[in-house]
Parts: C-alpha cells; sequence; structure tokens
C-alpha cells in the first residue's frame, strides 16, 4: 500500500502545479487591470505605473509565476483588493462556515438518503419504490436556485417560521441554516438515494443473496449483514464526490440566503475581480477535489478489498480507479 | 427688513429683498425660495415664518403621524454595501458615506427637502458677488479624541481636497475655491474665481466629511484610526461584512434615540435582503428595487417609502468615439428614441419621463425644454447623410449597476434604434465589471444619482476636462451657459438661464435620457422618524425604534 499511496500524492502535487500554472495563466496575464483595482478609477496613468514597478509587475511572466507560486507555497497569498485585509485572515472562517453547512447537509442527507434507497431497492417495483422513485426524480430535477425560492417563499413569505438571511450577523444561529441545509439536501438527497436504490437492487439480484435467501436468512439480516456493504460501495463514492460540489459548488445556496461561506466569497472574489482571493479560491478548490478523491479510494479499497490487489497497480500508474458511481446511475 | 435674519446676525443679503417681491408676487413657489434663502445665510426659520405669512402654510407637510413619544436605545440593523471607505473624500460610494455619517460630520445638512441648514458651521455669508463666502464654525464641539474642532479642521480639509494629488472627486466640484483662509480660530473664508451659489448645499455632498487636520499624519486610513465629531463611534468594520456604531458620551448636539447601529453587508442578493426584513431579522433596507414593489406590498411587516428624485440613467455617447464622432449618428439615435415607451417597459412607468439634458423637473432651475421628437425617416436621413446607408451597428455596455431594469430599459432603446436601421449589441456585464470602465467605453448606460441641483451634475459631467466628463463633450459654449446659469440668485432668471444650458446639452445629441427613476426603500413597521432623502444622505439621528 505504502509506493501506490506516496505516488498518489506525488500525482496530486503534479496536478496542482499544473492547475496553479492555469490559474496565474488566466487571472495574471493582463495586469493592467491589477493596478486600476488597486488604486481606484480616478488614478492616474502615472500612479499606475508607479505602482505596477513598485509591486514588480514588469518582470516576465514566467519570473513573476514563480514569485508567486513561491510565497503561495509558504503561505503568503497576499491582500485581497476588495476587503484590504490579508486574503489567509479571510479563508479560516469562510471555510468553516461552509464546512459547518456541508456537514450539515451530509447529517440531513445520508441516513435519509440511504433508507429511502434501501427500502426502495429491496423490493424493486413495489409502491413503495414507486413512491420514493418518484419523490427523487421530483427534487433532483429542480435546481437549487428555484428551490430556495420556494421554500423560501413557503417558510419565510407565507409562514414566517423560518428567517430569510443566513448572514449569522448575531452569532451562531441554527435557525439560520435550516433553510439552505434543506435545499441542499433535498438537491442531492434523491440523486444519491437513486443510486443507493440501483446499487440495492443489483446486489439483492446477486446469487448469493439469492441462496442466502433460499436458505431462509431473515429480511433484516439479509439487508443488514449480506447486501448492505456491497451495496454501499457506490453511493459512498458519490458521497467523496459530493463533497467538492458542496464546497464550491454551492454559491446559488450561499448568495440567495446570504451565507457567508465560502462559495459567497469565491463568487464576491470573481464579482470583484479580486484576483488573489480568487487564486487562493480556486487552489483551495482544487486542493479539496483531489483529497476527497484521494480519500474516497482509500475508503472504496476498505470497503471493496478484492480491489486492493487489483487497483495497487493501476494506482502507481496514475490511472484513476473504476468509478461504479457512473454505471450504477439511473 | 421683512422680519428675515441671517444665521450669522450680519445684514440681510443683498438678493433676500428681490426674493421676497418674487415670492408676494407669486412668480417663486415656497419651496424655491426657501431653498435660495438657506444658501444665502438667512435662518430658515425665520424664512419659513415669513413665506407662510405670504403663501399660506408649507405645501410639502410632513405626513401626519400619530403622537408618539420617542423611545430611547435599541439596536438598529440596516442593510447595506460595506465598501472601502479608507479616504472619506476619496470615496465614490454613497453607501460608504451612509456609513461614515454616524461619525463625520458636515459643514451643512441639507434636508430631504433640500433645504440647507447649519450643522458643523454655525451660520454663513456671501459676498453680494457670491465670491467671498465666510463660515462662522460651531463652538464646543470636540473630536472623539478630545482635540477641538477648530477652523484649521476645516481648512486642511477643504485644502486637500484641491490639493495637486488629490483623488477627490470634489477636486472638480471645488474648482473655483481658490483660496482656503482662516479667518479666525472658528471662520474660515472661500475665495472663488466665479460666482456660486449653492456653495451650502455642495459642502453636504456625500464625499465632503470634516476630517481631522491631523488625518494624513494618523496614517490617512480612516476605519483605522475612525476619529468624528459625530454621536457615534465606530465599534467594528470590516469591508463586505459589517460596520457597528455605538452611541458616545460628550457629542455636541443632540443626543440620538439609538444606542447602537449596525450595518449590516448581506452581498447582493436582493431577495436575501427582502427575506431578512420579513422576518424581522433587521430593519432597513438601503434601498430595493422596482422589480421588489409587487412583494413588499404584500409584507404585513414592512412599511415601502417611494419618492420623487432627480436619478436616472444616461445612454451617453464619446463624442471622439467612432461612429458617435459624428453628431448625425447621435443625432439618429436620440431621433428613434421612445423614451415614454422605455419608462413604461423598462421601469414600470414608476418615474417621470425625461427629454436627454439631465435636468428634472424637482429641481429649482429646472426650465421645460419640449422633447427630442420622435422620427425614424428623420433618423434614417441622417445615418444616410453620415455614410452609413445600410445602417449601423454599435455596443452599448451595461452593467446593471441598479438592477435589471438597466438591461430592460436599454433593450427598448434597442428595439427603437432598430427601426431606424441602427443595430445595438448589448454588451452586458456586472456591475463590478462595469464601474472601472464606466468612463470609458464609446456607448454606456450610466446610473446618476440626484444631486439637489442640476448644474452639480452639469458642472461634474459635462463641463471640459470634468473629472466625471463621460462623454469627453468640450464646449465652450455650454461651459460659459453653465458658469453663467450658476452665478443667478434669482430662481426665476436662473431658469431661464438655463434655457441655453439645456439647449446645448440636448443639442449636442451626447445621451437618451429616458426617464427620471423613483426611489423605494423598504423598513419594518418598528421604524419610525426615518425618512427617505433624495440624495440617499440617510441620517438616523432622530430614527428611533416602537
Amino acid at each position: 500500500m505504502k509506493t501506490p499511496i506516496l505516488a498518489r500524492l506525488v500525482e496530486i502535487a503534479g496536478t496542482m502545479l499544473a492547475v496553479s500554472f492555469i490559474v496565474y495563466l488566466v487571472l495574471e496575464a493582463n495586469s493592467g487591470d491589477v493596478a486600476v483595482k488597486v488604486l481606484g478609477p480616478f488614478s492616474t496613468e502615472d500612479q499606475r505605473a508607479l505602482w505596477m514597478h513598485q509591486n514588480g509587475y514588469d518582470a516576465p511572466f514566467l519570473w513573476r509565476y514563480l514569485e508567486w507560486l513561491a510565497r503561495f507555497a509558504v503561505g503568503d497569498w497576499g491582500m485581497s483588493t476588495h476587503y484590504r485585509v490579508p486574503v489567509w485572515q479571510l479563508l479560516p472562517e469562510r471555510l468553516g462556515r461552509t464546512a459547518m453547512l456541508a456537514g450539515a447537509t451530509l447529517v440531513v442527507m445520508i441516513p435519509v438518503s440511504f433508507s429511502l434507497g434501501i427500502l426502495a431497492g429491496m423490493a424493486k417495483g413495489s409502491v413503495a419504490d414507486r413512491i420514493i422513485s418518484f419523490f427523487c426524480v421530483a427534487t433532483t430535477s429542480i435546481p437549487e436556485f428555484a428551490s430556495s425560492v420556494f421554500l423560501a417563499a413557503i417558510f419565510v413569505f407565507w409562514l414566517g417560521v423560518l428567517p430569510g438571511a443566513s448572514s449569522m450577523t448575531s452569532g451562531f444561529a441554527i435557525r439560520e441554516l435550516v433553510l439552505p441545509t434543506l435545499v441542499l439536501a433535498l438537491y442531492s438527497a434523491g440523486y444519491l438515494a437513486r443510486i443507493t436504490r440501483a446499487s440495492m437492487v443489483e446486489v439483492m439480484e446477486a446469487p448469493y443473496i439469492r441462496a442466502a435467501m433460499m436458505r431462509g436468512v431473515p429480511p433484516a439480516r439479509l439487508v443488514l449483514g449480506h447486501a448492505l456493504r456491497n451495496a454501499l460501495v457506490a453511493p459512498v463514492t458519490v458521497i467523496m464526490l459530493q463533497i467538492p460540489w458542496l464546497l464550491s459548488g454551492v454559491i446559488v445556496v450561499e448568495v440567495f440566503f446570504a451565507y457567508r461561506g465560502f462559495g459567497s466569497l469565491l463568487y464576491e472574489a470573481g464579482l470583484n475581480s479580486d484576483i488573489a482571493l480568487i487564486e487562493a479560491c480556486a487552489m483551495i478548490s482544487v486542493a479539496v477535489v483531489l483529497a476527497t478523491q484521494f480519500l474516497s479510494d482509500l475508503i472504496y479499497a476498505w470497503l471493496n478489498p478484492r480491489l486492493n490487489r487489483k487497483t495497487a497497480r493501476a494506482d502507481a500508474a496514475g490511472i484513476p480507479s473504476e468509478t461504479p458511481a457512473a454505471g450504477a446511475a439511473p | 427688513m421683512f422680519g428675515l435674519k441671517m444665521l450669522s446676525g450680519r445684514r440681510l443679503h443683498a438678493a433676500a429683498p428681490e426674493l421676497c417681491d418674487r415670492l408676494i408676487r407669486g412668480e417663486i413657489g415656497r419651496r424655491d425660495f426657501l431653498q435660495t434663502m438657506s444658501w444665502l445665510g438667512v435662518s430658515a426659520a425665520s424664512a419659513s415664518v415669513f413665506a407662510s405669512a405670504v403663501v399660506g402654510d408649507a405645501l410639502f407637510p410632513t405626513a401626519a403621524r400619530a403622537q408618539e413619544a420617542p423611545k430611547r436605545g435599541g439596536s438598529l440593523r440596516f442593510v447595506c454595501q460595506i465598501q472601502e471607505m479608507t479616504d472619506p473624500a476619496a470615496v465614490s460610494w454613497i453607501e460608504a458615506s451612509v456609513v461614515f455619517r454616524n461619525t463625520l460630520e458636515y459643514l451643512t445638512l441639507v434636508d430631504a427637502d433640500n433645504v440647507s441648514h447649519p450643522y458643523l458651521a454655525e451660520s454663513w455669508t456671501p459676498s453680494d458677488d457670491l465670491k467671498t463666502w465666510d463660515f462662522k464654525l460651531r463652538s464646543g464641539v470636540k473630536w472623539s479624541n478630545g482635540d477641538d474642532f477648530t477652523a484649521e479642521d476645516v481648512a486642511y480639509t477643504i485644502k486637500r481636497w484641491l490639493a495637486p494629488e488629490s483623488k477627490s472627486s470634489n477636486k472638480t466640484s471645488f474648482a473655483a475655491v481658490t483660496q482656503v483662509e482662516i479667518i479666525g480660530p472658528l471662520a474660515i473664508r472661500l475665495h472663488l474665481d466665479r460666482a456660486i451659489l449653492a456653495i451650502p448645499e455642495m459642502l453636504y455632498a456625500y464625499n465632503c466629511p470634516i476630517l481631522h487636520r491631523k488625518f494624513d499624519d494618523m496614517g490617512a486610513d480612516w476605519p483605522k484610526n475612525p476619529i468624528g465629531t459625530g454621536p457615534y463611534e465606530l465599534a467594528e468594520f470590516a469591508i463586505g461584512q459589517k460596520a457597528t456604531f455605538r452611541r458616545r458620551a460628550g457629542y455636541w448636539g443632540t443626543e440620538p434615540y439609538l444606542d447602537e447601529i449596525r450595518f449590516i453587508d448581506m452581498g447582493t442578493s436582493s431577495a436575501a435582503h427582502l427575506a431578512a426584513l420579513s422576518a424581522g431579522q433587521v430593519d432597513i433596507l438601503y434601498r430595493i428595487g422596482v422589480s421588489d414593489l409587487d412583494l413588499v406590498k404584500r409584507l404585513p411587516n414592512v412599511q415601502l417609502l417611494t419618492g420623487k428624485a432627480a436619478q436616472t440613467i444616461v445612454m451617453r455617447m464619446q463624442v471622439d468615439q467612432k461612429p458617435f464622432d459624428d453628431i448625425r449618428v447621435r443625432k439618429a439615435v436620440l431621433l428613434a428614441a421612445d423614451n415614454q415607451q422605455m419608462l413604461e417597459l423598462g421601469y414600470r412607468g414608476e418615474g417621470t419621463v425625461a427629454a436627454d439634458y439631465h435636468v428634472a423637473q424637482v429641481q429649482p432651475e429646472y426650465f421645460p425644454l419640449p422633447p427630442v421628437k420622435r422620427d425614424i425617416a428623420q433618423a434614417k436621413a441622417l445615418l444616410k447623410e453620415a455614410g452609413h446607408p445600410n445602417g449601423v451597428d454599435v455596443t452599448l455596455m451595461v452593467g446593471n449597476t441598479q438592477g435589471t431594469w438597466e438591461q430592460n430599459t436599454a433593450q427598448v432603446l434597442q428595439q427603437n434604434c432598430a427601426e431606424a436601421g441602427i443595430r445595438i449589441n448589448l454588451n452586458v456585464v456586472p456591475s463590478t465589471e462595469y464601474w472601472p470602465v464606466w468612463n470609458k467605453v464609446p456607448f454606456g448606460l450610466t446610473y446618476w444619482a440626484h444631486r439637489p441641483l442640476a448644474v452639480q451634475t452639469l458642472d461634474l459631467a459635462y463641463r471640459s476636462g470634468a473629472a466625471w466628463n463621460e462623454t469627453h463633450l468640450a464646449d465652450k459654449a455650454f461651459d460659459a451657459a453653465l458658469d453663467k446659469a450658476m452665478a443667478i440668485v434669482d430662481v426665476k432668471q436662473r431658469s431661464q438661464a438655463m434655457e441655453a444650458v439645456e439647449r446645448i446639452l440636448q443639442d449636442q445629441a451626447i445621451m437618451v435620457q429616458p426617464f427620471w427613476s423613483n426611489k423605494f426603500t423598504a423598513i419594518s413597521s418598528k421604524v419610525r422618524d426615518y425618512q427617505q432623502h433624495p440624495s440617499d444622505y440617510f441620517n438616523l439621528f432622530k430614527t428611533w425604534l416602537a
């Protein structure tokens, strides 16, 4: 296991390096705008030229990139031009907030979708299966921006039972977490339940389950003891794939509910062309994507020991392990 | 004379008796009379008594309200953007001033009716030729760090606007000031190279707060060192997040009611703002958009405030950029535009139609100039003459800085112009992308905030070489006509002098200025004595929470 893990880590570092170059290229190639951003639209050409010179913007591009990379690597991530504070000061709080939202979403989503998926998959074609499948398709096909509006219309404007903005301006309030969590959980739970169901159906039709059934193993033991572990391989991969989405893909929900998380930070950074901040956010997103992929490989191997020997070589060669999620998707 | 008193106790300004005669003869209204008298340094109270005696009671009485005794205390939550405000004189956003206004104060105070009142200046006296202005400053005012407020602070602040390295737009608006003279510990004199009547009003512009005389020495970063003369002190500040003010002891004026004011930045989603207001999480929204009206009218615990103001959008063309360097192309655009339709479809009719010269009916110097009559045939003929027989392609940049109604309005213009063969390609960008280039694009849609006087806007926007001259108009005749209008005390004469100013702007065809948009905001039903201000210069010192 040691060598493949090391190889995977080297691969992760290589990917991050490549992404960092692309990010820098896209954002900093046109350096003229940076001075305008920092000094304001009423600054003179002379002031801008002086600022560019003072901040090393007249050096060759590749040299600037290497300098930036060196600074970035040691934690000097520059100043946010919009918030006027060092970038690293902004990130911990925002990441923490988003992690909290993501955690809450997972806590709601996983039990709900596993139960629904198992319930539906246990008896394919039953009434329960049909109702659950309909519910899953319905929630998954409503995008977050629409369900945000619906839920706010019902719970904030009509019933008046939940707060409409989740800025947590007076400190942490669990009530303010309810609506964004609900929107995210509704959207992703349907999908996860469908995956769980498909996976469950497949396992339930496997010969060893049929054999157990014929031997008279009680249904509860059959599902929990024999089918579940194998049926969870695909859903767990899906959950791992959803973590990056919960980090940067929740922009719509965070902005709609004025939730101060990583997604809205990235949105505001983009809106204000806050280059240093976009760079840091992009690198963090990439790091999280790679870390969850790495983690899902490990969990996957643990859930399915047969894959250990098979994927060791593939991992070392840099070939991503097969993702049954894609195949199992409805 | 007439029972009118100067704030300074000196002799009445030479122009005052003539104004009284005109009021008596019914040639000017009560509001214009009060406004002009206040500029001349006449006490608003005495002018009001005089006006009531002549024309009866106020025409714009404050809405009758059940008499409630104001309650002291409480914390008010105000939603607006928390912007960078390192140098309060250099900010270009009114929202920033709504925040620092609680600590920093101005020489004068212009109320919602455009009448100027004493503030840090106790009184002012212009010379008869309006070129020398004496200001007597309030005594007993202390900075929050314990220093006395003196004429040095005022002189320092004004000189800083005018310095060569100044980044303040005040450099243009106060360009006529040649000298700032300290004539006593609490008295300053401004020397102007041309006559300007509205100096007291101009001193209440959002970026004119008086700074401490050691502002630059103390780091020139206001939120880091938030010294002020106002009743509140800045307790917390984070751009994009929050600014909290707490009442401080030792304020020179009347104690405000609120203990704490919390400005909260809730991002750009107006849905979140309204939801927060509806759920009682916040008390006042800075403003709401025209598309939010239907929802707000249905919310039970929310008051909708609305008002007319001289705020507008201009779809302006740069006179030195192709194809707009040919006046015939610009005229063709104006001839094709249907301003009434833009108001109805773009802004749901919630405003007043305008006529392409950027002077509003609500401004005192307004001269009613007829609008450009829509004429597609003539527009086509002009285009042909200008060498575009098959029409012309142009790109209009829209930043939706005030909401998507800007884009909706531009789409109407696009349809209007298509009839004349002017094919407009709309380039819609986020507002933060528009502001860095707003004065650089050849054809762009720019929002202009209300200013009490049209000449203030025109001076900043259309004078040759002015800081915010986005059309690049350089017309000596216009500059001269504007100078002339700015020096006339008499409202009627000034309005007549504006005819030439407005005509040049309209004839130059530099902008389609379709309408004046009404203002809207929504506040919690608990909020009392909060008044809309046409310039968005909200003052919370009398506001209280029931």
